[in-house]
């Protein structure tokens, strides 16, 4: 048997993200639309830009909680009826509130588009909060608390957090709110805070998919086209960067006695889209360290050492200033070795980086675009992230025309303007700059890491619940 | 409703490799999936795990491509790629910019012909202690993370193929030898055991002659396949297994033997499961959720199988302070009544309402797409099934649901699956009948 010859590749045309239509609804909701040509589920997407910080201090959680009761009930409807009435329209919907804001999801396909559009309507302007519904909504947000805590990911996340930003930030504490907070929050609050920021003005919101044959702007002033505004301005992205923690820079280790493994985060202060030198290099560097099985990280931990199933890391942009951040799972018995190679290897972006990588990583995320942005609600995802950071998806474009003149001198500055600002790599500590979150056995662990000399170790235990 | 119609076109090559091309030029990019009829339900005692850990096997290099090679070549193309191992099957799959199909299939073409020629004790022994961490983080260091594995466990026979994981043992992966490799890509890696299926920028006759440049050299294989097992029937009586540990509420399990997949016997069971426990308006969720509250969440799913069997489950999470026995026997209450009356109209035009959306989304990208086909040509026979699923949900009956429900969700033969909370004081792990 011959073997056939290795095929040449011919490379792919330069593409540009989808274009789209914007109205201007007088109450201040601004449309955008997506004709993507047979994507029969339209996704719909809305991107409020409400703030955590807005939520009283002693009821964190209430902006989730309201999101989640949003669809349990209307001026018209039980919340079992309403249920109901989107499941016999095959109408998907989800709310849910993030840092950029307060994010509505609603899917359907095409040809039930405009009794969707009413269902979002009553969603919007006509929720009743009835008592049991928000009562029931606190209940499993307390249960989904304990779910969080037992989870080692999202306590490794949770631990995180507490370590990297300030105790007065509201980003400090858990989106979803804590047990002390949840547990007191009233009808009452989630009507209030509904009343008082869900409002039209400066929201965004985007229809993608097969529009042929609708008027998706007409449909859409007809059902919120009366949704109050609010009686005010608001801007459509929030603007203010978290404050970190002034010890940010330390080991916490969250203690899970008899773990067969650790998991662990490590994280660093990143920039966020309009930093100086452009965006463009940064998904390329989060790429080269740890975005594939092949980068640096995995090449050592997971395919030379056998310690993971993989680690992953990447910069996540806020809308002022920005996370590096990189997490997974290694062999208990492994974690001082891994926790020193995986420090160690994060650092060497200091050493600068190769030709080669820096061009796998331009291809793989240049060519990988058009493919990733192929369906509505990979577009419509996109857009309502880009809006609530103050942008449109002509970032997108413009990003990627900027990532094709990436070089290995531009990353090494990337990196360098990062590592600076991140404190990475200053003084004689390795560890330094560096916030490291672990769950695991800290009674096995805990002196082989302090010897590592990375920075201060502290063992966080778990009251039993 | 929305017609799917979606274009098939299939040829199989003289070595029995069947080639399936869906065209679609929405995208510059072509969807390339293999799936090829070995799964964990083909491996022998003491091997449980190898299908799963071959496949990992399958990136560390072939006769002409170097350890990793796979990855990084075709990543720095623009292709999002990855495998998977599943009871029924194996897949391999990539999407890729329209320019670099040619290559993908040639790499694909290299590992799945000369896998062996590149395969090291030492590969072997690193993707072992990679499938052992990915043993560890899925399913041994999380919260219920083996819920799963005992109801398979309960649920099928200890003789069955179901009744082990894909994943395995960790004594089963210490176990596996280079021999083992050898035998098993030998016994089932050809051909003749694989589907192909491109969907994408391309024209079925451009589909059909890259396959054939690149797979047509590929010999193939005498297979040895045991015909597949009876249906088996529904167990005879409850079986329950309690697992008593550090886990943040209660959770209940309540798993049936269905029929295997896509017969209008399991149409009309996921029909059923839907209607007790899947959709957001469920019986279970009216019951348990929002009137009895002693649950904070239900759901219920079916999982389609080939191999004499399929799988249905109610899942519950028990409010705190709630009475795990009351709400199974409220669940109980619950199907019980569904098979005395059936689901009414407005139910069943909610799960054809839910289904059509949830499946033309799966359906949206190429490469869900793509498997989708793979996996009804190989399993089912019939890769048109992306086309008519909905209209055959849409022809099950409230008769056919509620005479369905009554054959296999009767509640005398189920089997429960319970993680409970070890500070809500109960007795010792154990298994009883």
């Amino acid at each position: 048997m011959t073997d056939v010859a290795r095929p040449v590749v011919a490379p792919p045309a330069p593409w540009d993200f989808p274009v789209a239509q914007t109205h201007d609804l007088p109450n201040g909701l601004r449309l955008l639309t997506y004709d993507v040509p047979g994507q029969y589920v339209l996704s719909l997407r809305l991107g409020l830009p409400i703030s955590l910080r807005d939520e009283p201090r002693e009821r964190e959680g209430v902006a989730t909680i309201m999101a989640r009761s949003l669809d349990e009930g209307t001026e018209r409807w039980s919340a079992e009826e309403f249920a109901r009435l989107l499941e016999r329209k095959g109408v998907s919907f989800g709310a849910g509130m993030a840092d950029s804001g307060l994010s509505l999801d609603l899917d359907v396909v095409k040809g039930n588009l405009e009794p969707a559009l009413d269902l979002l309507r009553q969603i919007l302007t006509e929720p009743a909060f009835p008592q049991t519904e928000v009562a029931r909504q606190v209940r499993t947000r307390l249960a989904e608390i304990d779910q969080e805590r037992a989870v080692p990911s999202a306590r490794a996340g949770l631990e995180f957090v507490r370590t990297f930003y300030a105790a007065q930030d509201r980003s400090s504490r858990p989106t979803g709110g804590s047990r002390d907070t949840v547990a007191q929050i009233t009808r009452d609050d989630v009507t209030q805070f509904h009343a008082d920021h869900v409002v039209a003005a400066g929201v965004t919101m985007v229809v993608a998919g097969d529009l042929a044959g609708l008027d998706v702007p007409a449909l859409v002033d007809s059902a919120l086209g009366g949704w109050s505004s609010g009686g005010r301005e608001r801007d459509r992205h929030l603007d203010r960067p978290a404050t970190l923690a002034a010890d940010r820079s330390r080991i916490v280790l969250v203690s899970r006695p008899g773990s067969v493994q650790t998991e662990l985060v490590v994280g660093a202060p990143g920039p966020d889209r309009s930093v100086e030198g452009g965006w463009a290099p940064y998904p390329v560097l989060g790429f080269v360290l740890g975005g594939s099985p092949t980068a640096r990280i995995d090449a050592v931990l997971r395919e030379e050492k056998g310690y993971t199933y993989g680690i992953r890391s990447s910069f996540r942009p806020r809308r002022a200033g920005g996370l590096f951040l990189t997490s997974g799972s290694v062999r208990s018995d492994s974690t001082p070795e891994s926790l020193h190679l995986l420090v160690e290897i994060l650092g060497s972006g200091s050493e600068g980086f190769s030709d080669k990588e820096i061009r796998s990583g331009v291809d793989f995320i240049s060519k990988t675009a058009p493919g990733r942005y192929a369906t509505a609600d990979a577009i419509a995802d996109e857009a309502v992230s880009m809006a609530l950071d103050g942008r449109t998806t002509e970032f997108v474009t413009s990003n990627l025309r900027d990532l094709r003149t990436v070089d290995a001198a531009r990353v090494d500055a990337a990196y360098a303007r990062f590592a600076e600002r991140a404190g990475i790599g200053a003084g004689p500590r390795p560890g330094a700059g560096w916030t490291i979150a672990l769950v695991g056995d800290a009674e096995a662990h805990l002196d082989a890491i302090s010897a590592l000399g990375l920075g201060d170790v502290t063992v966080v235990r778990d009251e039993h619940a | 409703m929305t017609a799917i119609s979606y274009p098939l076109v299939e040829r199989t090559l003289a070595n029995g490799l069947r080639v399936i091309v869906s065209e679609d030029h929405a995208a510059p990019n072509v969807a390339v999936n293999l799936w090829v009829g070995v799964g964990s339900r083909h491996e022998s005692p003491g091997r449980t795990g190898f299908a799963h850990l071959f496949e990992h096997l399958m990136f560390q290099g072939s006769r002409n491509v170097k350890s990793g090679e796979h990855f990084s070549a075709l990543m720095d193309e623009g292709a999002r790629l990855n495998a998977t191992t599943w009871f029924d099957r194996t897949n391999y799959f990539e999407t890729v910019p329209t320019g670099a199909l040619e290559l993908a299939l040639w790499l694909e073409a290299d590992r799945h012909g000369h896998l062996l020629d590149a395969v090291t004790q030492e590969n072997l022994d690193n993707q072992r202690d990679v499938v052992k961490e990915e043993k560890r983080q899925r399913y041994d260091n999380v919260p219920y993370g083996t819920a799963l594995i005992d109801i398979y466990a309960t649920v099928f026979p200890e003789d069955h193929p179901y009744h082990h994981p894909t994943i395995g043992s960790m004594e089963d992966l210490d176990a596996a030898t280079l021999d083992d490799v050898h035998d098993f890509f030998r016994a089932h890696y050809a051909p003749n055991n694989t589907v192909l299926t491109l969907v994408g920028d391309i024209t079925p006759e451009e589909g059909f002659a890259a396959a054939e440049k690149y797979f047509g050299p590929l010999a193939a294989i005498p297979l040895q396949n045991r015909p597949r097992h009876a249906q088996l029937p529904p167990m005879d009586g409850p079986v329950r297994v309690d697992r008593v540990g550090d886990v943040p509420n209660d959770r209940l399990y309540v798993a049936f033997r269905l029929p295997v997949d896509t017969t209008p016997d399991y149409l009309a069971c996921q029909v059923a499961v839907d209607v007790l426990g899947g959709l957001a308006s469920s019986r279970l969720m009216h019951r348990l959720v929002r009137t009895d509250e002693t649950a904070v969440a239900v759901g219920g799913w079916t999982m389609g199988l080939v191999d004499g069997v399929g799988l249905g489950a109610f899942t519950v999470d028990v409010s705190s302070g709630a009475d795990a026995d009351e709400v199974e026997q409220a669940l109980c209450e619950e199907i019980s009544r569904f098979i005395a009356e059936g689901p009414d109209e407005a139910e069943l035009e909610s799960v054809i309402a839910d289904t059509e959306r949830s499946w033309l989304s799966a359906l949206a990208s190429i490469e869900e797409r793509a498997d989708h086909i793979s996996h009804h040509a190989l399993l089912t026979g019939d890769p048109d099934y992306v086309n008519t699923f909905v209209d055959r949900l849409r022809q099950v009956g409230a008769d056919d649901a509620r005479a369905a429900a009554a054959a296999w969700l009767d509640p005398g033969s189920r089997a429960v699956v319970r993680y409970l909370s070890d500070s809500s004081g109960r007795g010792e792990e154990g298994e009883a009948a």
